[in-house]
């Protein structure tokens, strides 16, 4: 719509003039960092800690990494620019995957929708009419040759969001498509998110039980330690975790608890820490305090490093490096005034960057309102770009490094940080945490006081509690719909490969998945067999969760066909 | 008239959609609020939903979406409700959805849509101000 600012049309000036005149001498309510921190007027060098530079701080690529994990960081090579896809059928997201990939991503990304990461097949009572509204639904190793089909898997780099124990089906998955394809599963590059621990707090609980989210989070780790050593097995995800409103010490805190709960386990089976902690990744937010956010990050870069150092003994540097993936705060965006999200995603992403990312998501401006557009996919894309060539922040390494100001609210995270864990080892540690369910308690009472910040005016956020305007009417770049008929195509498909495929053979197959759960096995290999013979998402799920005592469909209304 | 009896919500996610952040929230705001507030849980059918309503006799059924899920569930839940006939029950929703769809979810039978980014204090006062029991 054109513009004319005819007289009628033109009504910004909202209230009095003697707001208006106000609004002139106006200071800033708060001085406070996101997290809560009062923070001073300036920081000199009196606000040192006695830190030793060699020590504490040291050059990027040099223990204990607070600068970076690179001595040359993006004059090596730029981050990763990786926008999550997911949406409706493989195909769908297959599509959406190459246009990106097209337009100059770097990475690809893709995202696995709620049925998937609840463990149910697309035909599933429960699933059909949500199939793909979040994400890509992978029923079979059909699905998985549909989203992969024509992609060089040796040489991309492949970021797999399956969170859930639904990730080691997912990890199956991948490996027997590419194995199908030729490809030895060690030339394969990327990473898979599998931290079912934390995805308990995200929705997914019964998919999550904790002593089989250890078993099939580590099986996948251990599986890839061996066969495939470009692989990355996990991101433990920090950045949901922030998503429940937790501080920026929190996020770190809790994110390392559950980090130990996968090495403890993996050291139990005998696992040398040298031996795999070189793939261990993160997935990390940035939220809108630019400063607090590159502290949190260069803070738990050290901590990491003398975490690995101290308390496991590792001696390869790898090991102590902190490798993280971001993901732009999704709970920082809001629907009201949307376009303005663009402007948040910028800020954080430019954190980010400044902390020394490895790979970076910026969230699209539509979250609030829908799946990403195409339009607002390319923009958040663009927004990398112009991070990445126009803005010169990537020439010099940790650019905030030896600033005050920096220095000092790093030392604050990290000693925040370090407060909480203490505490949850007094609990007894982070299992136990999760088992009495302190860890729930804590994201519920900080979710409140964040709301409470907003209702107050404590914290304020444009078009929320300050400079709100009339609701829109529509969605600037337009709505992305998930196409129900690939949705109704998909299920369709589904039911057809259950009712045609060789039934003797995949019964074998699951037999030997239920004896190597059965004997604590690695089940990696099983379900790789499992999912040639056809074997689905929920049926190699439901055969391993029967194995530990529990249903075989996480919402307790089918039952194993296998018995 | 005057009620003098505590206003009831209940509240609720519905189909698979896990983030339940902001429903907890307001569960727990609204109790602040002097409200009595049942919160169902995750993974609830209109059935689960509608049956609680009867149940626990409430005031306002208040649902969560932010899965993309509203315009599949909302008139199942609105249908159920009919059947019955709980149509002196308020129907709020709240969540992530695009401005495009508010119209239509009013239209299929919601009283009021809250999108994410709303303070407490309006959906409160909507409650208070909008609920049908009690009122001739």
């Amino acid at each position: 719509m054109d513009q004319v600012n005819q007289k009628k049309q033109v009504e910004t000036l909202e209230g009095s003039w003697e707001d208006y005149i106000k609004a002139y001498y106006e200071k800033p309510a708060s001085f406070k960092s996101w997290s809560g921190y009062d923070l001073k007027e300036i920081y000199t060098p009196r606000d040192r800690s006695a830190e030793e530079y060699e020590k504490d701080i040291a050059d990027a690529g040099t223990y204990p990494f607070t600068r970076g994990i690179h001595a040359n960081m993006f004059r090596g090579r730029l981050w990763t620019k990786r926008e999550v896809v997911g949406i409706g059928s493989p195909a769908d997201t297959h599509e959406r995957l190459e246009y990106l990939a097209h337009q100059g991503g770097s990475g690809l990304n893709t995202i696995a929708d709620v049925t998937y990461e609840m463990g149910l097949d697309a035909d599933h009572p429960r699933a059909v009419d949500e199939v793909g509204l979040t994400g890509v639904n992978i029923t079979s190793i059909r699905d998985m040759e549909t989203l992969t089909r024509d992609i060089p898997l040796d040489k991309v780099s492949w970021s797999v969001i399956t969170a859930s124990t639904a990730a080691s089906v997912s990890m199956a998955q991948y490996v027997a498509v590419a194995k199908d394809r030729g490809y030895d599963p060690a030339v394969l590059r990327g990473s898979i998110q599998n931290d079912p621990i934390h995805f308990r707090y995200c929705g997914f609980r019964p998919a999550c039980p904790l002593d089989l989210s250890i078993k099939l989070g580590s099986d996948v780790m251990e599986f890839c330690t061996k066969k495939m050593p470009k692989w990355y097995y996990t991101t433990v995800n920090m950045y949901d975790l922030r998503e429940q409103g937790i501080t920026a010490p929190q996020e770190v805190a809790f994110g390392f608890g559950i980090a130990m709960c996968y090495i403890d386990e993996l050291i139990r089976r005998g696992l040398d820490i040298d031996e795999f902690a070189p793939r261990f990744t993160f997935y990390v937010s940035c939220h809108i305090d630019i400063f607090e956010e590159v502290a949190k990050i260069r803070a738990a870069r050290r901590m990491w490093a003398r975490l690995m150092k101290e308390k496991y003994g590792a001696r390869d540097p790898r090991s102590m490096q902190f490798r993280f993936a971001v993901h732009t705060a999704g709970c920082s965006l809001i629907p009201q005034q949307p376009l303005n999200n663009i402007v948040r995603i910028s800020y954080e992403a430019l954190a980010a960057v400044l902390g020394g990312v490895q790979s970076l998501h910026c969230c699209s401006y539509d979250e609030p309102m829908c799946l990403p557009t195409e339009k607002g996919h390319l923009q958040a894309l663009r927004t990398q770009q112009i991070l990445a060539y126009e803005t010169g922040v990537t020439n010099v390494v940790d650019p905030l490094g030896g600033s005050y100001y920096v220095e000092s609210l790093t030392d604050k995270m990290e000693e925040e940080s370090l407060k909480i864990m203490k505490q949850v080892e007094d609990i007894g540690g982070m299992e136990d945490a999760i088992r009495t369910e302190w860890l729930d308690a804590q994201f519920e009472s900080e979710a409140v006081k964040r709301q409470k910040e907003l209702d107050s005016g404590e914290k304020l956020v444009v078009g929320v509690n300050v400079f709100t305007t009339e609701q829109e009417k529509s969605t600037p770049l337009g709505v992305q719909r998930v196409s129900s008929a690939s949705a109704k195509q998909q299920v369709q498909e589904v039911r057809e490969l259950k009712r045609t495929r060789n039934m003797n053979k995949l019964k074998i197959a699951i037999a030997r998945l239920r004896d190597d759960a059965g004997e604590r096995k690695n089940v990696i290999p099983a379900m790789i067999e499992a999912t040639k013979a056809f074997g689905t998402t929920g049926e190699l799920l439901g055969t391993v969760r029967e194995v530990f005592g529990y249903p075989y469909d996480p919402m307790e209304i089918l039952e194993s066909p296998f018995q | 008239m005057v009620r003098n009896k505590k206003i009831k919500v209940l509240l609720s996610k519905v189909g698979l959609d896990g983030h339940d952040r902001g429903v907890k929230v307001i569960a727990s705001l609204l109790k602040e609020a002097g409200m009595e507030v049942i919160y169902l849980g995750m993974y609830q059918t209109e059935q689960n939903i509608v049956k609680a309503a009867i149940d626990e006799d409430v005031d306002v059924i208040g649902v969560s979406y932010l899965s993309g899920e509203h315009l599949v569930f909302t008139p199942k839940i609105v249908e159920e409700m009919k059947k019955n006939d709980l149509d002196d029950v308020l129907l709020i929703a709240g969540g992530t959805f695009p401005p495009e769809d508010i119209p239509a979810m009013e239209k299929m039978g919601i009283d009021k849509v809250f999108r994410a980014g709303s303070l407490t204090e309006p959906i409160a006062d909507y409650i208070k101000n909008n609920i049908k029991k009690g009122k001739e």
